[in-house]
């Protein structure tokens, strides 16, 4: 595990950069605008962050290789030797590190409010707005020209709701429609939630909306809420979700319940990489300033942290001790 | 066979490259391509380039969607093609081109006529 993460650690940002591109550099040009003063908070792009967050998701092949409603075929069947097995299982973890990098975490985007000419003696002589779009194939999307002429002669650039559905009209891209389905309105995501199919529903998110939408952000933020509150984090665990879970639930000060499920299921080196990105993101926090002169580790690190900043110490003495229990017994027997 | 082949490769006198409307779409369902073809071809017959369509009729959001391969366009206004009037229109509406003088004079004339029925019922009250 420790080589994976030092090998991740390199690779991750290179390939990060060149999936999100634009979105990152942007992202991290307004992380870095806000604190020119004091240290600049790390962003969620930083290596650092994702390496822990990265190892926090962790690999469980069969749950990212789970079967996918495809066309069905038969099973094929190998005969290997230990080595070729091992061969094998090697280029699983390396395609299952591909299917696990995080989508982009952003702010909302800025609505565009931009009037190229107001032509106001043309009011009148047409009923509705006329929408342009320019279909240059080699210009980035991000890039590109759509404006709308108004009944009112005002000509403005289109609104980011108008510029995805025109976009999407004439570039169609697979898994997105032109009118968002109506599952993510806020009504019928609680359905869903219900069936907890939290995965599904943020991999249509994805596929549906920009990353820095106001429905991509609201849609997230809701299906986290949802978890946190009934405590259903393994749902997301080994899914490229988990990171962006983590990292909402830390930049609230909320990650009781998710240490609390990470020591109950005996994954201490999860707690304590979770604890070191929260001292990461609130350097000024109390156990932040211990663990720097104390330089904790482990589970020393956990007990410094829920003595000064969680809410719910209580459980999280109680899970600590049931663990510490069940160390003692496995060791003694 | 040999008509099929005159229809095809057919070679003209003179004439010129227009970017224009070719009309397509059912019974009452307009849809307009906007297309770089010769000038004495038939309206909706083989064009050179299609530039972008136009929709004529609003959508669900109340708007008429156009769309303009801006690159081609200029392409084919360097190589000296010509445009015709609805195809000017569009194109200064977009703001491409600056503004036709026959929308800025049509808004003035519909402006004009909609105001002659009021004065028509002021006037004979003012009548001597």
């Amino acid at each position: 595990m420790a080589a994976l993460g030092a090998r991740v650690s390199l690779a991750v940002p290179a390939r990060l950069r060149a999936l999100w591109g634009r979105h990152a550099r942007r992202g991290l040009a307004q992380d870095a605008g806000e604190g020119k003063a004091a240290k600049p908070r790390p962003a969620f792009t930083d290596e650092a962050v994702q390496a822990l967050l990265y190892k926090m998701t962790g690999i469980d092949l069969h749950k990212v290789f789970r079967p996918v409603r495809k066309e069905l075929k038969p099973p094929q069947y190998k005969l290997m030797t230990e080595a070729q097995l091992q061969e094998a299982t090697r280029k699983a973890i390396e395609e299952a590190k591909e299917k696990l990098i995080m989508p982009p975490v952003l702010d909302e985007r800025e609505p565009i409010d931009d009037v190229l000419a107001e032509d106001k003696f043309l009011e009148g002589t047409e009923t509705t707005k006329y929408v342009f779009t320019d279909l240059t194939y080699s210009t980035p999307h991000r890039e590109r020209f759509i404006v709308v002429r108004e009944p009112n002669g005002v000509l403005r650039k289109a609104t980011w709701e108008e510029r995805d559905r025109m976009i999407q009209i004439f570039f169609p891209r697979e898994g997105r429609r032109v009118i968002a389905p109506a599952l993510f309105k806020d009504e019928n995501l609680g359905n869903v939630f219900q069936q907890d199919r939290h995965e599904d529903v943020l991999n249509m998110c994805i596929a549906q909306f920009e990353p820095d939408s106001p429905d991509y952000i609201r849609v997230h933020h809701r299906t986290y809420e949802d978890i946190d509150k009934r405590a259903k984090y393994d749902l997301l665990r080994s899914t490229r979700h988990f990171g962006g879970m983590v990292w909402y639930l830390v930049n609230r000060k909320r990650t009781d319940g998710l240490l609390i499920d990470m020591i109950n299921r005996d994954l201490l080196d999860d707690a304590t990489s979770l604890i070191t990105l929260y001292h990461m993101l609130h350097p000024e926090c109390q156990s932040a300033k211990e663990a720097k002169e104390g330089k904790l580790k482990g589970v020393d690190l956990i007990k410094v942290f829920v003595k000064t900043e969680s809410q719910r110490e209580g459980y999280i003495q109680l899970a600590l001790q049931a663990y510490e229990e069940a160390m003692a017994t496995s060791t003694a027997s | 066979m040999v008509q099929l082949g005159s229809r095809l490769l057919k070679g003209y006198r003179g004439g010129h490259v227009v970017i224009r409307f070719a009309l397509g779409g059912c019974a009452n369902r307009p849809f307009f391509r906007i297309v770089a073809a010769h000038s004495k071809r038939a309206r909706d017959g083989k064009y050179l380039e299609q530039l972008g369509c136009l929709d004529p009729l609003p959508n669900v959001h109340g708007e008429r969607v156009a769309g303009l391969n801006l690159e081609r366009l200029r392409y084919w206004l360097g190589c000296g093609a010509q445009l015709s009037r609805p195809a000017e229109k569009l194109l200064g509406l977009a703001g491409f081109l600056p503004l036709h003088p026959m929308t800025v004079t049509g808004a003035e004339r519909l402006r004009q006529r909609r105001q002659r029925p009021q004065q028509v019922g002021t006037a004979p009250v003012d009548g001597p």
